[in-house]
C-alpha cells in the first residue's frame, strides 16, 4: 500500500516537471511576493528560470501544486523553506574581484575620504565578513595595493571572519584554483601568487601574513563585541540568506562594530533599506554604500 | 606594505555587569552610544521589557528605537505584544511603522490579540492590522483578512484587506471580494483591486 502511494506521488511529480507549474498571475504573485521578502526581481524573461526551481523545491516538499507550496513558504512558522527556495534562486560563489565594482568605490570614494578625516591618527580598518576562503580579504588587499595611491602612506587593517573553520582554514593557507583566479589578469597572478602542482597557485606570504583571520558568528554578542570602530564592512551575499529576525539583529550589530560615518558593502541583490533604516545610502559612481550616521547625540 | 595586524580579533572585550536601575538611569543619557548600550544591558534582564516599551514614547534616535524593537522582539510575548499594539494608535509615524514590523516577526503572539484589534473603534488601529496580517506567517491570516472584507465598514480598511488578499487570499475568499465589490459599488479603486485580487487568486 505504502509502495503504491509513493508510486502514485512520483508518477504526479513527473508530471508536474512536464507541465507549466506556474501561470502568469502566478509568477506575477510570487515574483511581488519575492521581491518584497529579498529585494530580488525576477523579469518575466526569467519565468522558466523561476519556475524550474520552484519545482524543484515543490518536489523535494512534496507538493502537488504552486498554490500549496506557495502556502507553505508564505506561512510556516520559522521560514525554513524560505531560507531553501532564496539558496535555490541565489548563485553563492566567490572568486577574486568578484563584483570588483565596489572595491573601486572603496578606493575611490571611501578610503579617500576615511584618510582625510582620520589624518593619521589610528588604521583604517575593514572587516570582511564572511570572508569564506579568502577570496574577499585577499581582492580586498590587491585592489588597495594596485589601485590605491596612498595606500603607503596610512596603516590598514585588514580583518576577515567566517563561521566556518574549515573554510577558514583554507582562506589562511591561501591556495586557489582556475576558477577563483579567472578574473585576475595574468600579470596580476605572477605578481601575488605562486605557482603550485597542477593548476592550484598560493597566495603570497606577504598577503596571507596581512589578513586576520577568525571564526565566529555574527549573531553572537560576545564575538561581535570584539569588532570596534570599525572603517568599513564587508558583509556581502550573507544577510540574504537569513530571516528578518536575525537580519534586523545584525545589522544593529554590525551598526555598533562601525565606527560613526563608517560603510557598510552589502552584495549587489541586498538592499539596507529593506531591512533597517539606521544607514544613510551613499553613491558612489553606480554603487550604493550605506553609511552610519556620524552624529552621536539626540 | 600598508597593511598591519593588530590581532584585536582574537581579544574579547569583557562586559561589566552593570545593575539594571543604573541602566534605566542610562537610558537617560544624552549620547547615542550610552543608550543604545543601556538598552542591550536592559535585554539581558527578561522582566525589563516594559522598561523599554515605555522608553519608545520618550526616545527620539531612530537607531536607539530600532534596537529596542529588536530587543522586544527577542523577548516577544502574549504582553510585548499588547504593548505594541498600543502604538497602532500613535500619532508618531514612526513608531507605528516599528510597532506593525516587529508584530510581523512575532506570529504566534499576535495571534491571540487579532480578532479583538480587528473591531477596534479607530479605523487606522484596524488599517495597521491589516498592515501586520499583510506579512504574518499564521496560517489564519486568509481566515482574518475574509472577515474583514466580510464585515468592516470602512473602505480604507477592506482596501488594506484585498491588497493583502491578493497575496495570500484562496478560492474561497473570491465570493467574499464579489460580495464587497456590491457592497461598495461606486467606488471605482474597490472595483479595480477586487478584479485584481480575483484574478490573483485564481490564477488566471
Amino acid at each position: 500500500m505504502v509502495q503504491q502511494l509513493i508510486g502514485v506521488k512520483s508518477m504526479k511529480m513527473a508530471e508536474l516537471s512536464q507541465e507549466a507549474v506556474l501561470s502568469d498571475e502566478d509568477f506575477a504573485k510570487f515574483r511581488e511576493f519575492f521581491y518584497k521578502k529579498t529585494g530580488i526581481m525576477f523579469e518575466a524573461k526569467k519565468k522558466y528560470f523561476v519556475e524550474r526551481r520552484i519545482l524543484d523545491r515543490m518536489m523535494s516538499s512534496k507538493c502537488g501544486s504552486f498554490r500549496e507550496y506557495f502556502h507553505a513558504v508564505r506561512f510556516e512558522s520559522g521560514g525554513k523553506e524560505m531560507q531553501r527556495l532564496v539558496n535555490q534562486m541565489t548563485v553563492n560563489e566567490t572568486y577574486f574581484f568578484r563584483e570588483d565594482y565596489q572595491f573601486k568605490a572603496l578606493v575611490e570614494g571611501v578610503l579617500p575620504e576615511l584618510a582625510s578625516s582620520q589624518a593619521l591618527i589610528r588604521p583604517i580598518r575593514i572587516w570582511s565578513v564572511p570572508c569564506s576562503t579568502g577570496e574577499e580579504p585577499y581582492s580586498l588587499a590587491m585592489y588597495i595595493l594596485e589601485h590605491w595611491a596612498d595606500a603607503d602612506r596610512f596603516d590598514i587593517q585588514i580583518q576577515a571572519s567566517d563561521i566556518d573553520s574549515a573554510v577558514l582554514a583554507e582562506a589562511a593557507a591561501g591556495i586557489y584554483g582556475p576558477r577563483s583566479l579567472s578574473r585576475l589578469s595574468a600579470a596580476m597572478v605572477a605578481k601575488y601568487f605562486t605557482k603550485l602542482d597542477g593548476d592550484r597557485f598560493r597566495i603570497s606570504q606577504d598577503l596571507r601574513g596581512s589578513i586576520d583571520f577568525s571564526q565566529g558568528n555574527v549573531v553572537e554578542p560576545d564575538f561581535m563585541g570584539r569588532f570596534r570602530g570599525v572603517d568599513v564592512i564587508f558583509c556581502r551575499n550573507m544577510l540574504i540568506y537569513f530571516d528578518e529576525t536575525s537580519q534586523r539583529e545584525t545589522i544593529e550589530t554590525l551598526y555598533d562594530c562601525l565606527s560613526p560615518g563608517g560603510y557598510i558593502c552589502l552584495g549587489h541583490s541586498e538592499s539596507m533599506s529593506r531591512m533597517s533604516s539606521l544607514f544613510r545610502p551613499r553613491k558612489f559612481g553606480d554603487v550604493i554604500l550605506y553609511q552610519k550616521p556620524t552624529e552621536n547625540s539626540r | 606594505m600598508a597593511f598591519i595586524k593588530v590581532g584585536n580579533s582574537a581579544a574579547s572585550i569583557i562586559t561589566p555587569v552593570v545593575a539594571r536601575d543604573h541602566l534605566i538611569e542610562l537610558l537617560k543619557s544624552p549620547d547615542v552610544s550610552e543608550r543604545r548600550a543601556a538598552v542591550r544591558g536592559l535585554a539581558a534582564f527578561p522582566d525589563s521589557m516594559v522598561f523599554l516599551y515605555e522608553h519608545l514614547a520618550v526616545e527620539t534616535n531612530n537607531s536607539v528605537r530600532s534596537l529596542v524593537f529588536v530587543e522586544l522582539i527577542n523577548h516577544k510575548s502574549f504582553a510585548v505584544a499588547g504593548d505594541l499594539l498600543c502604538l497602532l494608535a500613535s500619532e508618531d509615524a514612526n513608531l507605528r511603522g516599528g510597532a506593525i514590523e516587529a508584530l510581523q516577526e512575532m506570529p504566534d503572539e499576535m495571534a491571540p490579540h487579532v480578532e479583538a484589534m480587528l473591531v477596534d473603534p479607530d479605523s487606522d488601529v484596524r488599517i495597521g492590522v491589516v498592515a501586520i496580517l499583510a506579512a504574518l506567517r499564521h496560517p489564519k491570516v486568509p481566515i482574518w483578512l475574509q472577515e474583514v472584507i466580510e464585515r468592516d465598514p470602512h473602505v480604507n480598511v477592506c482596501a488594506a484587506a484585498i491588497d493583502a488578499l491578493a497575496e495570500v487570499g484562496e478560492p474561497r475568499s473570491i465570493p467574499a471580494l464579489i460580495a464587497l465589490a456590491k457592497r461598495f459599488r461606486d467606488i471605482a479603486f474597490i472595483q479595480f483591486a477586487v478584479a485584481a485580487a480575483t484574478r490573483r487568486i485564481s490564477g488566471r
